[in-house]
């Protein structure tokens, strides 16, 4: 392992930090105050036990309490994930005589937050398989893929247990693979329905609403955003082109539906719900899997902003549709860069001597 | 990680231009700094030899002659594989005095290049695509005179070219008037370099930015260049200097300014020395000490590691650092990813997308890199992007590779 592969994964640790550490909060809270508000949903497994023993209470909890709650369901799925990811990695770095890549790590990281908080540990194994094998096994490792394998891992699990949220009693059947929660609330209910689950900007700015782990806390993710963007590790324009594209297409929805229903999401809450906020600094902007030249960054951007509203709006079986927009992006990022490409040598063929 | 080495720079107090003059007993021609030519001695070892006498030429275009920079006896003449020139080393004789050419009839396109194919002032030339030096008959589509230098340390081309502001005013004007194509002065923005421009002269300020300080981004620029057979000159600012001085002395300019950086150095400065000065005595008594020094021609970011054996400063070479240390990354070959992150693209010649063309030199797509530019390209351009990329891949030998295969088929 050379020296800047170490330099890299030390950065995407820091910059993974902000959120994980939100995500034990939020789990924690979500778990206990549910518990306080039912103490017989208490299930006995794994999770459970791991918080008993550690000595969590509902009643009046504290931050440690909270903290060794989220620890006791984040802790399981990230471990299952981590030796699922070690072990293929492993054997594909005997196998095909290669270098053992410790990006495997990051990789589970992100997989882990973007789970819900009770995810059954045999889903945790068949979704980080399949991202490390499909995601990056095949193509020769890191930095020859052209997907990001934790966003890889999360959709195939998406498409294979799209029943799971509805089956934990805990998380007011709120949190599915397809990180729904708070936006399929919305279009239940509306605003109402919102307040009544305790959900207000503010709420979900700093993140203690249900969702996937990681993805509720919109100043964690800025503060990783930050760290990323101040190493110039993921793109600013595709960022911002991003966001651009989101408020845009979210702003055109709200004025199509200025004098109706009331049912369309403000750009606001566009960004505040959900996983996009999570998606478009976390995934999207993985350098390997994104677009490698300027104008094909700002396209891509648009396009993922755009898509999110865009089947947030129409389709209401996906109430978050970040990750199957993500997953499109991704593979289309390089016929966009051909299309630039091609347009480039075109310019330069025009004004050669 | 190297800008902190870098904080032990250059006093203010040592930036004056030109420096003091420091002298060195030996110097070289490079067979390097020739590329694609079939070098002809035209001397043995032991002959006495003046400054300007020719030393070797080019063998296919025997016009094209390499003279001597200084006045001395021919010390070595060393050859590497297949016996290709590596160096000439003359042994310096200060007794002796230079030849001194008859002036140039600088009015014609004629008179003019006989006189810089006389003086040996022709080989500072150099053509894109392919940084050749041009044939003695060729017409260029434009001539690019590079009077910027925006390597970190460098010596600040304005200041030298004031302080010798009659030679270059004259190389110039009389450069107008080697062909009839358009001549591009490039130099820093906010700076007036001493030329009057003119309908075929034309000035041209470049950001401050190091990337923009090479020919490749101001023929980007101005004149990119296709596969039509065209072709363009550029030429450093102290080569234009050089030609200056002989235009109105008949003599060889025996100097050139050059920086001493790095964090190795007793006292880094701003210095003068005989073109081609042997490295080792340039820097002797200059270092800290001794034991683990890496020394690179050019700055610390973008500089190439001068070998281990008798070395010498290259042609247009215009700094020296020494760095502590034993090595630095240097680029080779491996299988490596690129991670296409956006900085990269910070690195590449302007108006060329980093990633694509880098892609296109690693898998050797030849068309591919044509249409993306190559042709404007030689290795100094890409120099940046091979150390800014992780991959640890030389980006310079594989276009060097493309452009030999371009070269067969052009035109």
């Amino acid at each position: 392992m050379t020296n800047w592969q170490r330099d890299l994964l030390k950065l995407q640790l820091w910059a993974l930090a902000p959120v994980s550490i939100a995500a034990l909060f939020n789990v924690g809270y979500q778990y206990l105050a549910a518990l306080a508000n039912n103490p017989a949903i208490e299930l006995d497994d794994i999770r459970s036990r791991i918080t008993q023993g550690l000595g969590a209470s509902y009643e009046n909890p504290g931050i440690y309490d909270m903290l060794s709650a989220g620890f006791a369901h984040l802790g399981p799925t990230l471990a299952v994930a981590l030796l699922t990811g070690g072990l293929w990695e492993r054997s594909i770095a005997e196998r095909r005589k290669r270098p053992f890549e410790l990006n495997f790590i990051p990789v589970s990281i992100l997989f882990t937050l973007l789970l819900p908080a009770s995810v059954p540990l045999a889903h945790v194994v068949f979704g980080m398989s399949f991202a490390i094998l499909v995601g990056k096994g095949i193509f020769g490792g890191e930095g020859k893929t052209f997907l990001s394998p934790a966003l890889l891992g999360i959709a195939i699990m998406q498409v294979s247990f799209p029943g799971v949220s509805s089956s934990h009693p805990l998380w007011n059947g709120l949190v599915g693979y397809s990180g729904s929660d708070a936006i399929a609330l919305y279009y239940r209910g509306g605003e109402a329905a919102l307040t009544a689950a305790g959900i207000n900007p503010w709420s979900a700015l700093v993140g203690y609403i249900p969702g996937p782990a990681g993805t509720t806390s919109i100043v964690a993710i800025l503060a990783g955003a930050v760290i990323l963007l101040g190493t110039r590790l993921i793109a600013w324009r595709l960022l911002s082109a991003q966001l651009l594209g989101l408020v845009l297409c979210a702003s055109f929805f709200v004025w199509l539906d200025s004098n109706s229903t009331g049912y369309t999401l403000s750009p606001a809450w566009h960004l505040l719900l959900g996983s996009f906020a999570f998606g478009a600094v976390y995934l999207a902007c993985d350098p390997v899997a994104s677009c490698c030249t300027n104008p094909g960054r700002w396209i891509q951007g648009l396009l993922i902003g755009a898509l999110v509203v865009l089947i947030r709006e129409i389709n209401p079986t996906h109430p978050d549709a970040v990750i199957p927009v993500l997953l499109l992006a991704s593979i289309i990022a390089p016929l966009i860069d051909h299309v630039v490409v091609a347009l480039n040598i075109r310019q330069r063929a025009r004004r050669h001597v | 990680m190297r800008n902190s080495e870098l904080q032990t720079s250059i006093n203010d107090t040592d930036l004056a231009a030109p420096g003091e003059y420091k002298s060195v007993s030996r110097v070289a021609l490079l067979g390097q700094d020739f590329r694609g030519v079939n070098l002809e001695l035209l001397c043995q070892q032991g002959d006495k030899v003046k400054a300007g006498a020719a030393l070797m030429r080019d063998a296919q275009r025997p016009r094209i002659v390499f003279t001597s920079p200084v006045s001395g006896e021919v010390a070595k003449i060393e050859f590497g594989a297949r016996r290709k020139l590596v160096s000439l080393q003359i042994d310096v004789d200060e007794n002796l005095d230079s030849i001194c050419f008859s002036p140039a009839q600088s009015g014609s396109s004629a008179g003019m290049r006989e006189f810089m194919l006389d003086t040996g002032a022709w080989s500072a030339l150099r053509t894109r695509p392919f940084g050749n030096i041009p044939g003695p008959e060729s017409e260029p589509a434009a001539i690019f005179v590079t009077a910027i230098d925006n390597d970190p340390q460098a010596p600040a081309a304005g200041p030298v070219m004031d302080l010798f502001a009659v030679e270059f005013r004259a190389a110039v004007n009389a450069l107008v008037n080697v062909g009839a194509s358009p001549v591009y002065v490039c130099h820093a923005s906010g700076y007036r370099p001493p030329v009057d421009t003119s309908e075929q002269l034309h000035c041209q300020p470049f950001p401050n930015d190091y990337r923009m300080g090479l020919p490749g981004a101001h023929i980007n620029a101005l004149c990119p260049i296709g596969f039509a057979g065209k072709e363009i000159w550029h030429i450093g600012y102290q080569e234009v200097i050089s030609l200056g001085h002989l235009l109105l002395n008949g003599t060889p300019w025996q100097q050139r300014i050059i920086t001493l950086t790095g964090d190795a150095l007793k006292r880094p400065r701003y210095l003068r020395a005989l073109p081609g000065a042997s490295i080792h005595e340039l820097l002797a008594d200059e270092l800290d000490d001794d034991t683990a020094v890496t020394i690179l021609s050019g700055s610390a970011e973008y500089g190439r590691q001068v070998a281990p054996r008798p070395a010498f400063l290259s042609a247009g070479q215009r700094q020296l650092t020494a760095l502590s240390g034993s090595s630095v990354e240097s680029p080779g070959s491996s299988d490596q990813p690129v991670i296409p992150t956006e900085s990269l693209d910070a690195f590449a010649p302007p108006g060329i997308y980093a990633v694509p063309l880098m892609r296109a030199l690693q898998v050797g797509d030849i068309d591919r890199a044509r249409e993306l530019g190559a042709l404007e390209l030689v290795e100094e351009d890409l120099a940046a992007l091979s150390r800014a990329c992780r991959s640890q891949f030389d980006y310079g030998l594989s276009l060097r590779r493309i452009l030999d295969q371009l070269q067969g088929e052009y035109r």
